[in-house]
């Protein structure tokens, strides 16, 4: 079974399961480097792969898809800003109503705008282009991994780039940064906190758009309810766990994408689909916890290091 | 100050503000949702009176309104109890589904006992898995300082999926369409109270949960520990409170009752546990506790208006053909509202920057 | 001469006090001007307005150069030329001191990167311009806060600051940094700076001023020239009396060790040993007061005699029984009282009510609950008992603490740890932040505790109070004791020598 199952297969459908993870991480983590604890993305995913849909149904262009979405989410974006922000409400609050919200209004829609329940899939939905590498296809197991994903997979990539560029190389990423240690000192240094965290959330709510059009127009296309699966908050865990740091954070995205795809190709095994399902999950928790464990030992460590040497 | 003299202030300010902000953001969701309406095409009074007759319409409809109450009641408490204490755990769904099972198998395989016994057997073992699996979160937070809000949450999905797993395999009642667990002995099941309705002896025992939880949290030294540990876990210690074990010890509280909505859904309702046993009732919980920021009278009145709104908007779909999920957009617009009124409230008194602290 | 900064009619209305009301504030050009006024007199509250922040205002008018200008937010002022360095320093601890000095005011490179490189150039070039010698690389938080006040001098400088705030700079400083403080200033201000200097500490006022704008709860109460006025004429009108500077004071009666330190080590939150060794008596009747500037171990000290920190090693002694083990909750029922120096974060819940925050600790005993049960009319007596005593200045014990002022905070800390049957109080930086005549009350409130007979442990920074209060003084410096004196055995000076690790006993 172990060689059935470690093929290249399996890290194609990494890369695949973490797309969607990677694309709401690098939004969450801009606000979380701006300091707000953003658990809206869940939501907002679901409100971008449902728009996606929409969207590309009926302007019959799937980068139009696209676009709706992310102007859906961006709605939804402001809101949040709005109450984060301005009204200074309680993140957790607020971002657990704009994902129950979302949920909501996706299923209501559904019925409302396509008169179905559950899913919706049309052949007329156009979907995300496939992107082949023509030097790629002449070495076999390369081309396999690499080969002909959609396009969000490889603009994933990019933008991860481009974030940790933004956060470590720009004036605004040093003002993101210092909106989220130390508000009041850019703040008397002449600089809006408000201002840095709204282009974060704006920044979060193109991402998310990107990741739910991904999920709904990139792979299959069609909308089915909660579509988003608990991906907005493996992404919080992600950002948590990276503590910020893009290049971190695709790593630990890529780590629960590869358990996703694991989990994807245990099923084509005959293990029962339910616990093939539980593995992503588990894998959060148990890599949280290893983090959190060594942090916890480290300390401990340095204690008993400073005790020793000072007694 | 001057502020005091406001009119505005007079009538919405001081020891009932919280109730009218709630309510008021109640009455501006219905109102959104009347845009929901209109946007698809229909009228929002005829769909809202059909809402209100479907949930008021006769006995059984009450009863069926009230019968949600319960299960609400139960997780509205659960998840106020934790956040009360500082303590944020999201994972009632999943821990209803366990003690649901739980409940289920005591219920089916322990014969031969009266009910006095089997019953309370049956709740316990509910209690027993529901405060097991949020006491891991919280021993998490407690001992490693992990995000207890994450470890929660990712908590739910494999408790409904190793519950979803037993009811189809190995405990499958081999009679049943869908997975399902064989119906539980005579001994274990609450008794319904009315012909055409599930409406249970549960009821009362959610109420009584209720009063004893109120006790605790605005009588009892205990509740007050919690409080503090809640608002100032630093302060809570220096004032010489076990503050982690008061944090462990309503985490585990919020299991159980959470285990306990499960259970009741068991042995009030179906009289055995299915692979869909909750509709949301562990997110709805959530939803209840955070409307009345986690107090537990206000708990009992949300969770009854929650019911109404659940049972109201099943009726409503069925004769105007909305979608019911109406409900769930209005139950979140209400906390944006209760959210946006605090926000606002705050904004208008701070009136630019809060004066320094010294 | 020419008047750079002029305010008229500031009035500024925060929800429970008016913070400024009716302020005509102006400052002539290259001159040092002191704003001194008691906590709560509404000083940093006017110089935050001038420097765009509190807005909006109820009402006033503002006046850089002759010009009216409308500063809305704090990049306005630094437009203007205007610089502000708060009591809490604005730096952002993971930053590098390039990065802080130039945040929001960055340089690129390629249009879009970071000049990092350019940063760096900048600093130094500015530092060596003003005589500061800081690393440019170096990260803020592992930075002396000296060295940090003066990256703050410095941002200012390169944003090209013409008219300088400096809220409450000494504070943090020790008496040599004060004396290059000062000379940093009169240095600015020869190359035709102007300065704002925030304090309430009168001596610091005669040293370095041209002129002294007074106000109290929130209106100006005097504008004088530093060299035609006294310090006793400026109390007055800070206080709107007569002021006693020293309370009458007993001669102690010692009653017995209470407690007893033997060679104790503890930790930091950082992880480094910040007490280290430490071995003191402390007996009834008396108040042993440990002198040191911040940070070299006082908090930790008071942290592990209470239980809430751990300790390493060594033994604490509580009436002749070892309590190493004891949990804060015992300690506290044994008699240990506690005032602790952060009383935001640690002496009170802000979001709780007053009533909760008085009966913490007596909440579970009699009469206020017998097992679990409240008893909530005798809670309530309870509360009201202390707020009458204390007087805590409140329309209603069920509101929230943080709708009180900074000194009835202190108070309300202060009634509830005195209301213990104690034999012990720990007591830090009682009065830091507090209007003067609260000072009289709380150093009459502990020296009545002493009189009762409890053992006092007093851990303060400031000498004009440990001189008032203190039957014995121990130095502490970088975790250890570097000595034990009778106050009249040793001056100020002296003390200070102790304090900065310049010398120390065996």
């Amino acid at each position: 079974m172990f060689r059935e199952l470690f093929t290249p297969q399996l890290l194609r459908a990494t890369i695949r399961m973490t797309t969607p993870i990677i694309l709401a991480a690098l939004g969450g983590l801009l606000t979380y480097k701006a300091g707000i604890f953003n658990i809206a993305m869940e939501g907002m995913i679901l409100v971008g792969a449902f728009s996606a849909v929409v969207g590309g149904y009926f302007l019959g262009n799937c980068w139009l898809g696209v676009i709706v979405a992310i102007l859906a989410v961006l709605l939804i974006s402001a809101i949040y800003g709005f109450f984060v922000v301005k009204l200074k409400s309680n993140e957790f609050i607020i971002g657990i109503a704009i994902n129950i919200f979302a949920n909501g209004i996706t299923v209501y829609l559904l019925r409302a705008i396509f008169g179905v329940k559950g899913a919706f899939s049309s052949p007329e939905i156009p979907g995300l282009p496939d992107v082949s590498f023509p030097l790629l296809d002449k070495i076999g197991i390369l081309n396999t991994i690499l080969n002909n994903h959609s396009i969000f997979i490889y603009l994933s990539w990019l933008f991860v780039l481009l974030i940790y560029i933004l956060i470590y190389k720009t004036p605004l990423g040093i003002r993101i940064r210092a909106a989220g240690e130390h508000p009041k000192a850019l703040e008397t240094a002449g600089v809006s906190v408000s201002k840095i965290r709204y282009i974060t959330i704006i920044l979060n709510g193109i991402l998310c758009g990107f990741a739910g059009a991904h999920l709904s127009l990139g792979y299959l296309t069609l909308f089915t309810e909660g579509m988003s699966d608990g991906r907005g908050w493996i992404a919080v865990a992600t950002v948590i766990f990276g503590e910020g740091n893009p290049i971190m954070t695709f790593a630990i995205a890529s780590l629960f994408g590869f358990t996703d795809g694991l989990a994807f190709l245990l099923q084509g095994l005959g293990i029962p689909d339910r616990f093939a399902r539980i593995v992503p999950h588990f894998t959060v928790i148990f890599a949280l916890f290893i983090v959190a464990r060594r942090a916890v030992l480290k300390i401990a460590r340095k204690k008993r290091e400073v005790i020793r040497k000072e007694t | 100050m001057q502020k005091k003299d406001n009119i505005f202030y007079k009538i919405f300010g001081g020891k009932y503000q919280f109730l009218w902000i709630t309510l008021l953001a109640i009455i501006l969701a219905f109102v959104v949702g009347a845009v929901a309406i209109i946007a698809n095409g229909q009228n929002p009074l005829l769909a809202y009176i059909a809402l209100f007759k479907g949930s008021f319409g006769n006995i059984n409809k009450v009863a069926t309104v009230l019968t949600r109450t319960t299960i609400l009641i139960f997780t509205g408490l659960a998840v106020a109890i934790a956040f009360r204490s500082g303590i944020f755990i999201i994972g009632a769904e999943g821990q209803l589904y366990l003690g649901a099972f739980a409940s289920a198998l005591v219920g089916i395989y322990l014969t031969n006992i009266p009910k006095v016994v089997h019953i309370p057997l049956a709740i316990l073992a509910a209690m027993l898995v529901g405060g097991f699996w949020s006491f891991i979160p919280a021993i998490l937070k407690v001992r490693y300082k992990m995000d207890e809000v994450v470890v929660s949450l990712m908590m739910n999905a494999p408790a409904i999926l190793i519950v979803g797993y037993l009811v189809n395999e190995p405990f499958r009642d081999p009679m049943g369409q869908t997975g399902m667990t064989v119906l539980i002995q005579e001994s274990a099941r609450f008794s319904r109270l009315l012909e055409f309705s599930r409406f249970n002896t549960t009821f009362f025992i959610a109420l009584s949960v209720a009063f004893l939880m109120i006790y605790l949290i605005q009588r009892s030294t205990v509740g007050y520990e919690w409080k503090i540990t809640g608002l100032n876990p630093i302060f809570s210690r220096f004032g010489g409170v076990y503050s982690k074990k008061r944090m462990l010890q309503a985490a585990v509280i919020s299991g159980m009752l959470a285990g306990i909505a499960g259970s009741a859904l068991v042995l009030g309702e179906f009289y055995r546990c299915l692979d869909i046993i909750s509709v949301g009732y562990g997110w709805d919980g959530l939803l209840v506790a955070m409307i009345v920021n986690n107090n537990p009278i206000g708990v009992i009145l949300v969770a009854f208006l929650f019911g109404v709104l659940k049972t109201g908007a099943l009726a409503m779909e069925a004769a105007t053909n909305i979608p019911s999920e109406l409900s769930l957009v209005i139950q979140s617009i209400v906390i944006l509202f209760v959210a946006a009124e605090r926000g606002v409230i705050a904004l208008i008194q701070r009136k630019g920057e809060v004066p320094p602290i010294v | 001469m020419e008047k750079v900064v002029e305010m008229r009619g500031i009035t500024k209305i925060f929800p429970t006090v008016i913070a400024n009301n009716d302020v005509d504030f102006s400052l002539y050009k290259g001159e040092i001007q002191a704003l001194v006024g008691e906590n709560g007199a509404g000083k940093t509250t006017l110089m935050s307005i001038l420097y765009g922040m509190n807005q909006p205002i109820d009402s006033g008018r503002i006046f850089i150069n002759g010009k009216e200008e409308r500063i809305y937010h704090p990049h306005v002022a630094i437009n203007k030329g205007i610089g502000m360095v708060h009591q809490h320093f604005m730096l952002v601890p993971s930053f590098t001191v390039s990065e802080n000095i130039v945040l929001g005011h960055e340089k690129r490179k390629n249009g879009i990167l970071l000049d990092k490189e350019e940063a760096i150039k900048i600093t130094k070039e500015i530092s060596k311009k003003h005589g500061f010698l800081v690393a440019p690389m170096a990260r803020v938080q592992d930075l002396p806060l000296g060295i940090q006040q003066r990256i703050e001098i410095l941002k200012l400088l390169y944003r090209g600051t013409d008219i300088l705030i400096l809220d409450e700079p000494t504070a943090v400083l020790t008496p040599q940094e004060i004396k290059e403080l000062f000379s940093t200033i009169r240095s600015l201000v020869s190359e035709g700076r102007s300065i704002v200097f925030i304090t309430h500490k009168l001596p610091e006022v005669m040293a370095i001023s041209d002129r002294v704008t007074v106000m109290r709860k929130g209106r100006i109460t005097g504008v004088l020239e530093t060299k035609k006025t006294t310090m006793k004429e400026i109390a007055k009108l800070m206080v709107g009396r007569e002021v006693l500077f020293q309370v009458e004071k007993e001669e102690p009666h010692f009653k017995g060790v209470v407690l007893e330190l033997n060679n104790i080590k503890a930790l930091s939150d950082r992880i480094l040993l910040a007490v280290n060794g430490v071995s003191l008596k402390v007996q009834a009747g008396e108040i042993l007061g440990i002198a040191g500037i911040e940070g070299n171990g006082q908090t930790e000290l008071a942290e592990v005699v209470t239980g809430l920190r751990p300790l390493v090693s060594g033994e604490i002694i509580f009436q002749s029984k070892n309590i190493n083990k004891a949990s804060p909750r015992q300690r506290r029922e044994m008699g240990i009282a506690h005032i602790p120096e952060d009383r935001l974060k640690t002496g009170i819940s802000i979001d709780a009510t007053i009533q909760d925050n008085l009966v913490m600790g007596a909440h579970y005993k009699k009469p206020l609950a017998r097992g679990i049960h409240r008893y909530l009319r005798q809670t309530k007596d309870y509360a009201e008992k202390l707020i009458n005593e204390y007087d805590i200045r409140t329309a209603n014990q069920n509101l929230p603490t943080i709708s009180l002022s900074g000194g009835n905070l202190q108070r309300l800390v202060i009634a509830r740890e005195f209301s213990f049957d104690s034999k012990l109080l720990i007591i830090s930086q009682p009065t830091r932040g507090i209007d003067i005549g609260s000072i009289e009350f709380l150093h009459e409130k502990i020296l009545s505790m002493r009189d009762k007979g409890n053992a006092i442990l007093l851990i303060s920074a400031d000498l004009d109070e440990i001189y008032a209060l203190s039957d014995r003084i121990a130095v502490m410096y970088e975790g250890e004791m570097v000595g034990e004196f009778h106050p009249d055995e040793i001056g100020r000076e002296e003390l200070g020598l102790y304090m900065t690790g310049a010398k120390r006993e065996n």
